[in-house]
């Protein structure tokens, strides 16, 4: 086999998988376009919102969050625009889920205005700072379910 | 391979020993996740370890793939080098993608969950499983070259993987170290990092050295018994 002919192969093929996975990457991102929504995007989806199951990003309202059992009713804000969700998975939430906390909820967006949720997940800042001296650090080992 | 473990060997375990005691008695407790932030100083440096010794994998390939007719001498000491950075890079990847879910599970309330970053690192992961599988059970003359193709796809992988909390939202934060304005660590917590990053640098290093030496001497054995068998017939 001639040198060149294998040359030209190896390009055909290297470029026949690497812009098959950039044409997946693109089309990819722009379908599912993210990993979760924004309230505001979710407000603006129109129909198509109460359709497809979603993941909704927002902070905690401070006191917003109602807990019974396993189960919670919170409010989302974010910039002003605020979300109702109704959490009714089996698992607790967890740990770092509380006032003001960046919060995702996995679920379906109810034509009653209110965000069902089958999960809820806690997002967490990229800011790290030492607990305040006074302030009673807190034990995440525990993993505490609220009763 | 005397001479590599009698200085890294007491040199990585100082650096990770006064890694661990920064770690665990002097960074200061985080405020909203506790203890377990701690895991943060063994996850950053094992995922940041990840990241670059596939390069060293990637380079060595690169030798092989451009001297292995031309000058095979250097493509096998290339092979060596590619094979031992590429168990190194296995390693690196399995404890950043266990620590990350031992922290994810009390904070994020999940072990797994498909985001960008977390999909992208566990593909290097399987590429580094895939390319150590082809190694040991393909057959005939053309292993080496096919792990070493197979190494250009980590390559285009890890800037994935890095940029994946920058170009996407993703359920892992944004960056902690070299983001925006509302990222960082505090100043205290520092120290604990550039313990760890060196002692799990310097680890790799001695690992990666140790494994290159005895590929070496692998490949000359196998080089002396094929050339007894030749002299035999």
């Amino acid at each position: 086999m001639h040198k060149n002919s294998v040359g030209i192969r190896v390009a055909v093929a290297a470029v026949v998988i690497v812009g098959t996975i950039l044409y997946l990457a693109v089309t990819g991102v722009r379908a599912n376009k993210s990993y979760y929504v924004t309230i505001q995007e979710l407000q603006s989806m129109g129909n198509r919102a109460y359709t497809r199951h979603l993941r909704v990003a927002g902070n905690v309202e401070p006191g917003s969050i109602q807990r019974d059992g396993a189960h919670a009713q919170f409010v989302l804000v974010e910039q002003g625009r605020k979300l109702e969700v109704k959490y009714t998975g089996s698992d607790p939430p967890p740990d770092t889920f509380k006032d003001n906390a960046q919060a995702l909820a996995v679920g379906m967006y109810g034509r009653d205005g209110v965000f069902h949720a089958t999960q809820v997940q806690a997002k967490c800042a990229s800011k790290y700072a030492p607990a305040k001296p006074g302030e009673k650090p807190r034990q995440t080992a525990s993993m505490a379910q609220p009763r | 391979m005397k001479k590599t473990l009698s200085i890294g060997l007491p040199l990585a375990l100082v650096l990770l020993s006064v890694g661990f005691y920064q770690a665990i008695y002097v960074a200061p407790t985080e405020a909203t996740m506790g203890q377990i932030q701690r895991i943060f100083y063994y996850h950053f440096p094992s995922a940041i370890m990840a990241l670059l010794f596939p390069y060293i994998n990637f380079i060595a390939s690169l030798v092989f793939l451009a001297t292995r007719n031309s000058n095979p001498p250097r493509a096998q000491a290339a092979d060596a080098l590619a094979l031992a950075s590429a168990e190194m890079t296995l390693i690196f990847c399995s404890i950043g993608l266990a620590t990350g879910m031992l922290w994810a599970r009390p904070v994020w309330g999940i072990w797994w969950t498909w985001d960008e970053r977390l999909t992208s690192f566990l593909m290097l992961w399987l590429i580094y499983v895939s390319y150590l599988l082809l190694r040991r059970f393909t057959a005939g003359g053309q292993t080496q070259t096919l792990a070493a193709v197979l190494s250009i796809f980590a390559a285009i992988d890890v800037p994935i993987v890095y940029m994946s909390i920058r170009w996407w939202r993703t359920q892992h934060p944004s960056p902690v170290i070299g983001g925006g304005a509302n990222s960082g660590l505090d100043p205290s917590m520092w120290p604990a990092v550039w313990w760890n990053l060196a002692g799990w640098f310097v680890w790799g290093v001695m690992l990666v050295t140790l494994r290159y030496q005895l590929e070496r001497k692998r490949q000359r054995a196998q080089q002396e018994s094929v050339l007894q068998a030749l002299a035999a017939n």
